[in-house]
């Protein structure tokens, strides 16, 4: 028997579920509900004597065994098409082995290895509504792990402001446009479009360029990343790291000849709420079918030259520049044909051509291609209507905040 | 004599160690096992699951593992036949009998064996007619006479004597008649099925999004594809892992393909001195080049020939890791080894190129089988 001195994780580990709590979901669940009910009745134990019963290595070899199985589960068909209770499962799997490993430990390589784990519940499982108090257990846990990684270490540079400068731009702009002017030139025009001086009232736009300030509120979050300089080249691939690490590697001094790694696409905000508070959805967002709340925001951090490559998204979509300039390429959907897009359901919208390098031999129909060039600099905000293809390509270190809206 | 060698998860008590004197609860190494009955010896058929494991001798089959609420739980059911294969599925196990029927046993207490009834063979195909002008086909009402059964997580397939395919229930494809054209085998990955023909051609179907399929463009394909990029190579053994495949040419060369994320392929995880990872979704099939084996080739030759490295001859994949059987009996694997997989205690949790981890010298290659559970193996020897 081993007792547990820490009162804090004592406390903690009262606001697991109890075996009623979650028999429900685990009903046709042969093995979720033998291992969880092995690990729910231990921590009952635990609660009443403080101690950590015989078997405690057994069941927490289970419960790492569930997280795995949970976890082949969850990458095996469509992720949109995983059953919610797969993830949830997973989702009480990690909370279980993060209590476990504390058990082992609490020194910052177990807290580390704890708050990724806690982050990956959250992003391959669904933490949502668990049980009743799940929530609770969720705030308390990063709060207790984030309090023992925490660091001030001011190590990251400051980016400087970039003096604004004239720059081609193929499309029409308008300053500060009303949402009836954005309405009737852009959003029923179906025509991409700079905005100008829009998002200057976003605290974003002062406090982001500052990395050590994104380090301090995000730093222990686990995101996904994407390595290589270009999603549709075989070279890509993708992880899941801690943002401190990915802030290190690609922002530090020392930067040099490291491989691009590339924060694209994810829902930051979803899971950093700090961060969320930094930025408002633009009013012009509110167009559309859809209320505001179903508005994807996606965060797009990275060092000079990220790629996203010749492609096109389903959605109307404001792609505004927190800090760092983007130079970018546009095309009409009209051109579709004429782009060559790749054959494969991954990457049907994205094209084959290289729109910087354009190889009119093998693509001979790009030479019907009209194609709009601009630079997105600190402060813009590109309108572009549903599936007008883009080509993105950051050209000093680049912070962007796209919204999605149907 | 049969023994059976297990190593890997069987945290279900799915399997009894024959030497239960250990105190260690996950031993580590390939231990010997008795299958449940264990007066009974003979040719045992064995399936592997993660939670249960089937066995069948004769006409009974009997389930051993997690079935309901406790570990090593035991179903015991006779069958109305001879059992020809079993295939073991995450909660049901698929069981052909020698009539060529096919059943299913969910893996719970009290279960028993339900017939299967397959979708008949759409009328749409062209139909032979007897002189009297009556239909005579497949679907004339007979059930079909199923010969090769495999299933995965989200798969079971079943193939006729004649050659067509079942994506259980439903009907799927037809292959040319059996004259010219033989089933060699049949296997599935979590959510792929591969087969191999007589001829040496592989065919895969199901999700290929993680590369599975071999086939350049990621996608599913709802019927038989002729993997393209091996036609050519004459194939004599394949394997399916959980998102990965393996084949071994008449050449004796190896080729991995699909999903890398524990070293399954025998393929580098992460990047040289990194943390950063590899491309982890290999579409196209990768020939290996095999470290040396036993090396009895004779090194004054100065034929640099393919059989101066023992080759490759059978290659066998669980859910994330590898086997191969060399000529000379030794045993390679890669990929995924926390739970025991390949035998050994890893410091890594993974090894990501081929290491020789075990042999069987001595025995010929007809007297070694390799079963791979979906985190396990399962070595089984004649003598």
């Amino acid at each position: 028997m081993t007792a547990i001195a820490d009162t804090r994780l004592l406390e903690l580990s009262k606001l697991l579920p109890t075996f009623e709590s979650i028999e429900k979901l685990l009903q046709n669940e042969v093995e979720a509900r033998y291992i969880l009910k092995s690990a729910a009745q231990l921590m009952g134990k635990l609660q009443v004597t403080a101690n950590l019963g015989t078997d405690t290595e057994q069941v927490a070899y289970l419960i790492r065994a569930l997280v795995e199985k949970y976890w082949e589960r969850i990458h095996s068909g469509h992720f949109s098409k995983v059953p919610l209770t797969t993830r949830q499962i997973y989702a009480l799997g990690c909370y279980y082995k993060i209590f476990f490993l504390l058990f082992e430990g609490t020194d910052p390589s177990h807290l580390d290895q704890c708050s990724a784990i806690l982050d990956e519940a959250q992003l391959l499982g669904c933490t949502e509504n668990l049980y009743e108090g799940s929530a609770v257990l969720q705030a308390a846990l990063m709060q207790y792990l984030d309090a023992g990684l925490d660091q001030n270490l001011k190590t990251l540079p400051i980016l400087p402001v970039l003096a604004r400068r004239p720059c081609r731009c193929d499309i029409k702009q308008l300053d500060g446009p009303s949402i009836s002017d954005f309405k009737e030139q852009c959003f029923q025009a179906l025509q991409p479009a700079l905005l100008l001086n829009t998002i200057d009232h976003w605290p974003a736009r002062r406090k982001w360029r500052d990395l050590n300030y994104l380090m301090q509120v995000a730093g222990n979050r686990t995101v996904p990343i994407e390595i290589g300089s270009n999603y549709a080249s075989d070279e890509w691939s993708q992880q899941l790291v801690k943002l401190r690490d990915f802030l290190h590697r690609q922002f530090a001094q020392s930067r040099a000849d490291r491989e691009i790694e590339y924060l694209a696409q994810h829902e930051l905000f979803a899971q950093i709420p700090a961060l969320k508070a930094d930025i408002c959805v633009p009013d012009y967002c509110s167009l559309g079918k859809k209320a505001t709340s179903e508005v994807d925001i996606k965060a797009w951090l990275g060092p000079q030259g990220t790629i996203s490559p010749l492609h096109y998204d389903p959605k109307h979509n404001l792609l505004c520049q927190v800090f760092g300039c983007k130079t970018i390429i546009l095309a009409k959907p009209e051109d579709t044909e004429n782009l060559y897009p790749h054959q494969s359901e991954f990457l049907g919208n994205t094209s084959q051509v290289d729109a910087v390098n354009l190889d009119q031999e093998r693509f001979p129909l790009l030479e019907k291609v009209k194609f709009y060039n601009l630079v997105l600099q600190p402060g813009d905000c590109l309108y572009m209507p549903p599936k007008w293809w883009h080509y993105v390509r950051s050209e000093t270190p680049s912070f962007s905040v796209s919204f999605w809206w149907e | 004599m049969r023994q059976w060698l297990f190593t890997g998860f069987n945290a279900f008590g799915q399997h009894a160690y024959k030497c239960a004197d250990s105190e260690e609860r996950h031993p580590l190494g390939f231990r010997e096992i008795t299958p449940p009955p264990t007066a009974l010896s003979g040719n045992f058929l064995i399936a592997l699951s993660w939670r249960y494991t089937a066995y069948a001798l004769g006409s009974t089959i009997w389930l051993q593992g997690l079935l309901e609420e406790k570990v090593g739980e035991c179903l015991q059911v006779q069958a109305p036949a001879s059992i020809k294969a079993l295939a073991a599925g995450e909660t049901f196990c698929l069981v052909l009998l020698d009539d060529g029927s096919l059943h299913k046993l969910p893996a719970k207490l009290q279960a028993t064996l339900q017939e299967l009834r397959l979708e008949a063979v759409p009328a749409t195909r062209p139909q032979k007619r007897n002189i009297f002008g009556q239909v005579k086909t497949e679907a004339s009402g007979d059930a079909p006479i199923i010969s090769h059964i495999a299933c995965g997580t989200h798969i079971n397939v079943a193939i006729s004597e004649r050659n067509g395919v079942w994506s259980i229930p439903s009907y799927l494809h037809q292959f040319p008649e059996p004259r010219a054209w033989r089933v060699q085998q049949l296997v599935c990955g979590h959510e792929h099925a591969l087969l191999l023909n007589a001829n040496g051609d592989v065919y895969g179907w199901g999700n290929g999004l993680r590369g599975q399929l071999g086939q350049a463009t990621l996608r599913v394909e709802e019927t038989p594809q002729l993997l393209e990029s091996l036609a050519g190579v004459k194939i004599t053994h394949i394997a399916a892992g959980g998102w990965h495949s393996a084949a071994i040419s008449a050449f004796g060369d190896l080729y991995t393909w699909g999903f890398n994320c524990n070293g399954q392929l025998g393929l580098r995880v992460l990047k040289r001195d990194s943390v950063l990872k590899e491309p982890t979704v290999y579409p196209l099939p990768q020939l290996h080049d095999l470290p040396l084996c036993c090396s009895s080739g004779d090194k004054s030759s100065d034929q640099d020939s393919v059989d101066d490295n023992c080759p490759p001859v059978r290659v066998f994949a669980g859910s994330r890791h590898t086997w191969l059987l060399r000529r000379c009996g030794r045993l390679w694997a890669s990929g995924w080894c926390a739970y025991g997989q390949l035998s050994l205690d890893c410091k890594q949790s993974y090894l990501d190129s081929f290491h020789n981890l075990y042999s069987v010298l001595g025995l010929e290659g007809d007297d070694v089988d390799i079963l791979c559970g979906p985190w396990s193996t399962l070595l089984i020897c004649s003598k």
